[in-house]
């Protein structure tokens, strides 16, 4: 299974909290895309691998597999290399953000957030590419 | 016959007497802690344990690990500490003269390097031989030292240690991540004021871990760790947070206990020459700020902080109840100037008579009342009647005991016990009475029986019958300088014993030739 | 004697058996309570997000509890969430009456109704909750005071700064819980702090000039260069630290000053903050004091030394005249 199926792109969404992927869901749906839930970073990964999606917003602090873990992971396949991610969390230290970018992360955004400003920044990001 | 008939009465009314005093305070405590338990759930949700995680402002720590002879689990031991979820945290091992792998194993996996580190030496210890720092984890750090003891041990990460707090584990304790935030929440809350804090420590034993979290928890299937589960519930949970509640805390389990790292230099360290050195420290450290009237709290956290093994063989289980009474009684014989007085509060006044009465004589009176009524029926004294009737209050008592602990645990964690366990622990509730009670009083007895026999100098017995005495006399006093040095046979006054079994941490197999260098008797 | 204890007994029974029952029962309860609320979130989730991005929805009628659980899903999501779905969720609550019942609960005679109703004002993000959390503030009670102040920092309220830092500095409300909401609060709490600054409390001054180090910027460090020379050490060592934070160049030559103070912990954290601000023309005090001074000074000042020049450290720590933190400090920077 491959993005290009339906025209809407796909997005990865994955969080631990249900709230904030049902919050990130909704706006995103509403906005065209078509959304996959993962509920820690381990199923994040496999979703990743199996429909390769356009973009990840993916949590930091997940239980099996951080997003850290995971960004680097997709970054470290070739098949999802690709991937743009944006870290979604709450850990704002300059450490943490440096950290990101290094994992290979594109985008950091910070909680508590606004899901309008995290789809502004996935159109950005999506239409970087 | 009417002075033995009398003799037994007022036995039968001391006991009574007893008996109905020592269930009181149960029942009362299990009242205090639950209103503790509850006020502390409820304050949860707006304690900021989320916040301090990311949070600057929250102290940093460091963890300090003596090891001896640790090589089977020492990796897995630093590698939870490193993981810990906490904002800033240091981790220093101190090898204190192991003479197996221990150190090969941590150099090899964390690439340690020697370095030269500027050491406090507020507190004396043995000879520190070097320290190493990782090459990998720049906030993992060795000390190694000469053998010393887990006390003399903690006292070189004492020295070692950069931040202005520490926190002694024990290399089996199984650590969750958060363990470090809740223990230190109310260090976090109140830096100025709280100068130690400990948290509950749980049985491991039947619990599914992995990779430092328990997923499940189980009851073991050992009958003997059960036991002490359903002991734990009843005892510990209740105990300790009653008392920490009365402001009197006796005791921080050395398998994980904070403390700030100032008071702990102020009072000398931990004491190298008993082998209740967690609660002398603790004791001692009310002792020093009571006496100088100054403002302070010690803590203890009504949350899981840590989880270790208990005992599954009755050896080793005896073993450490006759350490952990020992403990006890040089810790309230070192401090009995605070007994009664009431400058020392509800510690002196409340606290210590009580550990006195119930937990250090209690269990020469119930063991005696366990033999009496025997006698007493031979002598054709006793109303058989009462005695069943009684019997059968004492057994459900001590079941609405155990149930009312349950019921809290219930009530406050969120982990829920499955319905099997549950079952099975009311069944143990009752059975406990038949036996396992009995077995644990006599076992403290001879705890209490080693330290008076010690404290009488029964220096000539021992110089004359080493090979006649049992073997764990044998580990007490194998308590002289590591084996290059001639190894006296005895050593009458209380001098620094290598061999410290210690408050805490696992017990070794006794059969071991004295000239070993003496490794911790562990919990 | 005997009838006695039979009854005796009998109670106990009876005692532990309704304990069981109870815990039995309450087992049962809580998971069905959970299954109907999952079931009443599950059928007005929509209109839930629907109403957080923005939308008019026209809810269903509503009983009692089911318009309860609702209000404690929109104010879950609301801990998540910032900017305008957080306005929107203020708006459903304003309108509502609801921040009216909770600010009425605010004087509740019972502590936990208290708390939580300060916490839940929190939640609906509505400003109009202001004045009766600032006044909650004052509550006698130390969780309701963390309460609101936690639900003040939710709602960015600048106006609650200085009774925050009061009652940290006079321990009213936990450290943790203090610290964050300042510095949730964030850029809007500098003037204030800034103000707070000149205190007649210490305690007050020290606090204000920690949290400016953690949510300002250089440009607020005039007034804390200042400070350096403020009679209470706890302020002077904050000061030092707080600087140290904000990069603020312009305060080294004062810093450098410190390091001749007469409390050592002052001189520590100036030894720290020079490293921070990489001020070379200090590195022979930090020498000085890294060879002579006690120990946490001298640590201090190694560190420093190791962050402005290992390469001068090194030969520094080989001299004979070298010490342990030199060659510590020393040694440590050339392996990591």
């Amino acid at each position: 299974m491959s993005s290009t199926e339906g025209d809407r792109p796909v997005v990865l969404v994955a969080d631990d909290d249900d709230d904030i992927r049902d919050l990130v869901a909704f706006r995103l749906d509403r906005a065209g895309y078509e959304v996959l839930r993962a509920g820690d970073g381990q199923q994040a990964l496999d979703l990743a691998k199996e429909h390769v999606p356009d973009l990840a917003v993916l949590d930091v602090m997940m239980p099996k597999l951080t997003g850290y873990d995971v960004t680097r992971e997709l970054r470290a396949d070739a098949a999802t290399s690709r991937i743009p991610v944006i870290l979604l969390t709450a850990r704002v230290q300059e450490a943490d953000v440096a950290r990101g970018f290094e994992a290979g992360a594109d985008d950091y955004v910070k909680k508590p957030f606004s899901p309008q400003e995290l789809k502004a920044r996935v159109q950005a990001v999506l239409g970087r590419r | 016959m009417d002075a033995v008939r009398t003799a037994f009465d007022v036995f039968g009314i001391a006991a009574v007497a007893y008996f109905a005093a020592l269930n009181l305070t149960y029942i009362a405590f299990t009242g205090l802690a639950w209103r503790s338990l509850m006020a502390h759930l409820r304050a949860r949700r707006f304690s900021g344990v989320n916040e301090a995680l990311a949070s600057p402002l929250t102290p940093p720590v460091s963890m300090l690990l003596p090891a001896c002879n640790e090589e089977a689990c020492i990796v897995e031991a630093v590698h939870s500490l490193l993981a810990l979820r906490y904002p800033e945290h240091e981790v220093v091992v101190v090898n204190d003269g192991s003479t197996d792998g221990t150190v090969a194993r941590l150099t090899e996996a964390f690439d340690l390097v020697p370095v030269d580190k500027a050491l406090r030496d507020s507190v004396d210890t043995r000879a520190v031989r070097g320290a190493y720092v990782s090459r990998r984890e720049p906030q993992l750090w060795l000390i190694d030292k000469e053998n010393g003891g887990k006390s003399d041990a903690l006292n070189a990460g004492l020295s070692a240690a950069r931040y202005p707090y520490v926190c002694a584990v024990d290399a089996d304790a199984i650590l969750e991540e958060d363990a470090l935030l809740r223990v230190a929440k109310p260090i976090i809350d109140d830096p100025d004021l709280v100068v130690a804090a400990g948290g509950i420590v749980r049985i491991a034993n039947g619990c599914i871990v992995d990779r430092g979290q328990v997923l499940d928890v189980r009851l073991p299937k050992s009958r003997l760790a059960t036991f002490q589960v359903i002991e734990y519930f009843r005892a510990f949970l209740v105990g300790r947070v009653g008392w920490s509640r009365l402001k009197s805390l006796l005791i921080i389990s050395g398998a994980f206990g904070l403390f700030r790292r100032d008071a702990v230099e102020a009072v000398g360290g931990w004491r190298t020459d008993t082998v209740g050195e967690d609660a002398e420290l603790v004791v001692r450290m009310h002792r020093h700020m009571r006496e100088r009237d100054e403002e302070y709290r010690i803590e203890f956290v009504p949350d899981p902080v840590c989880w270790t093994e208990a005992p599954e063989s009755m050896r080793v289980l005896s073993r450490q109840r006759r350490r952990w009474q020992r403990g006890l009684a040089e810790t309230l014989w070192k401090h009995r100037t605070m007994f009664g007085r009431p400058r020392y509060g509800t510690l002196g006044m409340v606290a210590l008579p009580y550990f006195v009465l119930f937990e250090l004589i209690g269990p020469v009176i119930q063991l005696a009342s366990f033999f009496v009524l025997p006698v007493a029926f031979v002598f054709g004294m006793l109303d058989v009647a009462i005695l069943v009737a009684f019997a059968i209050v004492a057994v459900l008592l001590g079941v609405l005991l155990s149930v009312a602990a349950l019921a809290l645990e219930e009530f406050s964690f969120r982990r829920h016990l499955h319905r099997v366990d549950v079952v099975r622990m009311l069944i143990y509730a009752v059975v406990e009475n038949f036996g396992f009670k009995q077995l644990v009083d006599f076992w403290r007895l001879q705890g209490l029986v080693d330290v008076v026999r010690r404290r009488k100098g029964w220096g000539d017995m021992k110089r004359r019958g080493f090979a006649a005495l049992t073997p764990v006399e044998t580990i007490r006093l194998d308590s002289g300088p590591p084996p290059s040095e001639s190894v006296p046979v005895v050593s009458a006054s209380e001098s620094v014993p290598v061999a410290s079994a210690s408050g805490s941490g696992r017990d070794r197999a006794v059969d071991e030739p004295v000239q070993r260098p003496s490794e911790f008797l562990r919990r | 004697m005997v009838q006695a204890l039979q009854l005796a007994s009998l109670a106990l029974a009876l005692a532990a058996t309704a304990f069981v029952l109870v815990l039995v029962l309450r087992r049962v309860m809580l998971s069905r309570e959970e299954r109907e609320r999952q079931a009443v979130e599950e059928r007005l989730r929509d209109d839930a997000l629907a109403l957080v991005d923005g939308d008019d929805v026209a809810l269903p009628e509503l009983h009692r509890h089911e318009a309860a659980i609702f209000a404690r899903m929109l104010a879950r999501y609301s801990r998540q969430l910032s900017g305008e779905p957080r306005e929107n969720i203020a708006r459903y609550f304003e309108s509502g009456g609801h921040i009216d019942h909770q600010i009425g609960l605010l004087g509740s005679r019972r502590l936990w109704k208290r708390a939580a109703a300060a916490a839940t004002l929190g939640d609906m993000a509505s400003p109009a909750a202001v004045p009766a959390l600032l006044d909650a503030l004052d509550d006698p009670a130390r969780d309701v005071r963390a309460a609101a102040t936690r639900s003040l920092a939710l709602l960015g309220a600048a106006v609650a700064v200085e009774p925050i830092v009061e009652a940290l500095a006079a321990r009213r409300v936990q450290r943790a819980v203090g610290g964050w909401a300042l510095m949730q609060i964030g850029a809007p709490a500098l003037t204030r702090l800034r103000g707070l600054l000149r205190h007649d409390d210490s305690a007050v001054r020290a606090t204000a000039a920690e949290l400016i180090g953690l949510v300002g910027e250089a440009s607020d460090s005039a007034e804390l260069i200042g400070l350096l020379r403020d009679p209470s050490a706890e302020v002077r060592a904050k000061s030092a630290h707080a600087l140290g934070r904000l990069g603020a160049g312009q305060a080294a030559a004062m810093l450098r000053g410190a390091l001749g103070d007469r409390i050592f912990f002052v001189r520590a954290a100036a030894a720290r903050a020079l490293g921070q601000l990489a001020d070379r023309p200090s590195i022979p005090a930090l020498v000085h004091q890294a060879q002579t001074d006690r120990f946490e000074a001298a640590q201090a000042a190694a560190r420093a030394l190791a962050e402005l020049s290992p390469a001068g450290l090194s030969t520094m720590a080989a001299l004979p005249t070298g010490n342990v933190h030199l060659r510590e400090a020393a040694g440590r920077a050339e392996i990591l």
